[in-house]
């Protein structure tokens, strides 16, 4: 792959992840008033106006036929091409690595990419199985995270209590992010006493659902309005599934490298750094126990090596390698295609150094992580 | 059962038809000739997904394996599943080295067990809308 020319951040913009569903008290709000709110965010921030934006790229999952036509349409109608991407969790993750290959390849010098939802409530009613497996019961998200935790444990030693200390960490970062569906802490009794969704996992080693819209305006360095802290994007990854991987199972005898590995190493390839050069890391926490074996897969620490290292304070803010610094997905909540985009932010805010109480001092160059069922692994990083 | 009522495999061509060509029910996989890749259910496509190879042969999978992974479902999944909840599945080992993803059956929810000898039955899964039973393939524990 060639990285073309330098890609920069022109702005961002993120609307709180909550439930919009107009009851009890709540405000109702669509798709595309949160994806028109973020993209109006992203511009403000920006100081461009709509007119600039070359060309759109727009992440969701649930949200119908060409609803980043939807959203755009509250803002302005100017013949641009919109493009939508349905890549499971990692929509907004994946819209963003075409924004940036435009901008890269020179064919746009400003392209928007967003990422929205309104959830559907419930186990998320997913068709990414055939229907024989929903009729045996194998269509459970959750289900699939535990089985994988289950062998993680039989193969690294790791406990329950680890899993709980992942929600326990990152609810306690969310409590400093305004943005974060639930920004209230939780201790280990709390996980251990919320109910059994999948064995091992309860309910608290979930992230919660919730709607929300997120904007990133990608750029040229000739058409940035100010160069003061400008973020660079480094690396921008996406894999596939790879043969031998289907969720712990599937067809064993031959095995090629895991897709994490895999986009880690293009990641790594990509932008001319290591895992010891990550300031800080937004990892895939959408159960809890994949945050461990995220980081594991990536090289960011040694096989079964994450539970010891987070019993000790090392992925904590004030830690060596913070993670999840705005709560991860198990605070800030699930918008599907608008959360891979939040992770991308996150990064972009702590190394301007504009992540007030959670800002990871000093922090210069980040990773984002987004999976998504299919599986999809997407990589960003962004250096100052 | 009485006479309307009829067994309806959940998918036609996981397991032999022991009615059909005697013996006992086995899943059928596919066995690539080429690399010696296995497949189970069987690769429809003709194609192997590991090499592409168009040289597959239907191969009939033992009966008997261990646990690899497993969970038990506490709440119920939407629209298709609708036999009782809580319930477990996992992934079998066989002794071939394919894991076959399934349902358990006959047993302790609370006593599953990576490494737990398993073997292969043929089960109702439930009754569709004309009171046919939909069977499905599952493991259950040996008992010896």
């Amino acid at each position: 792959m060639k990285n073309g020319r330098a890609v920069v951040v022109a702005g961002v913009g993120l609307t709180r992840f909550d439930s919009y569903d107009g009851q009890k008290g709540r405000p109702k709000k669509e798709y595309y008033d949160l994806g028109s709110e973020a993209i109006l965010k992203a511009l403000d921030e920006a100081g461009m106006t709509w007119k600039e934006i070359q060309a759109a790229f727009c992440g969701s999952v649930y949200c119908g036929t060409a609803s980043g036509h939807q959203t755009i349409s509250n803002i302005g109608m100017t013949g641009i091409p919109i493009v939508n991407v349905e890549n499971a969790c990692s929509s907004g993750s994946s819209a963003f690595r075409l924004a940036y290959q435009m901008v890269a390849a020179e064919i746009y010098d400003v392209v928007l990419a967003a990422g929205f939802e309104s959830m559907p409530r419930g186990f998320i009613r997913s068709t990414a199985w055939p229907e024989w497996q929903r009729f045996m019961g194998f269509n459970v998200q959750p289900a699939a995270y535990a089985m994988a935790a289950v062998r993680y444990m039989e193969e690294t030693g790791a406990t329950v209590e680890d899993f709980a200390r992942v929600s326990v960490k990152n609810r306690r970062h969310g409590a400093l992010n305004p943005n974060a569906r639930f920004q209230k802490p939780v201790t280990l009794d709390e996980v251990f006493s919320s109910r059994m969704i999948a064995q091992p996992l309860r309910l608290l080693h979930a992230c919660p659902l919730a709607d929300g819209g997120a904007a990133v305006i990608l750029c040229s360095k000739d058409k940035l309005k100010s160069k003061s802290k400008m973020v660079t994007v480094a690396a921008s990854v996406l894999t596939s599934g790879t043969y031998g991987h289907v969720y712990g199972g599937g067809s064993v005898k031959i095995k090629t490298p895991d897709t994490i590995t895999i986009s880690a190493e293009q990641a790594w390839e990509m932008s001319g750094y290591g895992p010891e050069d990550m300031d800080v890391v937004q990892a895939y926490d959408t159960m809890a126990p994949g945050e461990l074996w995220d980081l594991e897969k990536m090289g960011l620490c040694k096989k079964g090596e994450a539970p010891r290292l987070l019993r000790e304070g090392f992925f904590d803010l004030g830690g060596k390698l913070p993670v999840n610094t705005d709560g991860g997905l198990l605070s800030r909540g699930h918008p599907l295609g608008a959360t891979s985009l939040a992770q991308i932010i996150e990064i972009y805010r702590q190394i301007r150094g504009e992540a007030g109480p959670r800002q990871v001092p000093g922090a210069k160059i980040g990773l984002a992580h987004a999976m998504g069922a299919g599986p999809n692994s997407a990589v960003v990083i962004l250096k100052r | 059962m009485n006479d309307t009522k009829r067994w309806i495999p959940v998918r036609e061509g996981l397991w032999s038809d022991p009615s059909a060509d005697g013996g006992e029910a086995q899943l059928i996989g596919s066995h690539c000739l080429t690399c010696g890749e296995l497949f189970f259910p069987r690769q429809d496509s003709g194609l192997c997904s590991y090499c592409q190879s168009k040289d597959l042969e239907d191969i009939r999978l033992s009966s008997k394996g261990k646990i690899y992974s497993y969970t038990v479902v506490m709440q119920r999944p939407p629209v298709y599943y609708k036999a009782e909840v809580p319930y477990a599945i996992g992934f079998v080992e066989l002794p071939e080295g394919i894991r076959v993803e399934t349902l358990f059956t006959g047993c302790d929810l609370e006593k599953l067990h990576v490494g737990m000898d398993v073997e292969m039955v043929i089960e109702k899964l439930h009754e569709d809308d004309e009171g046919n039973e939909i069977v499905a393939y599952k493991f259950r524990p040996v008992t010896s």
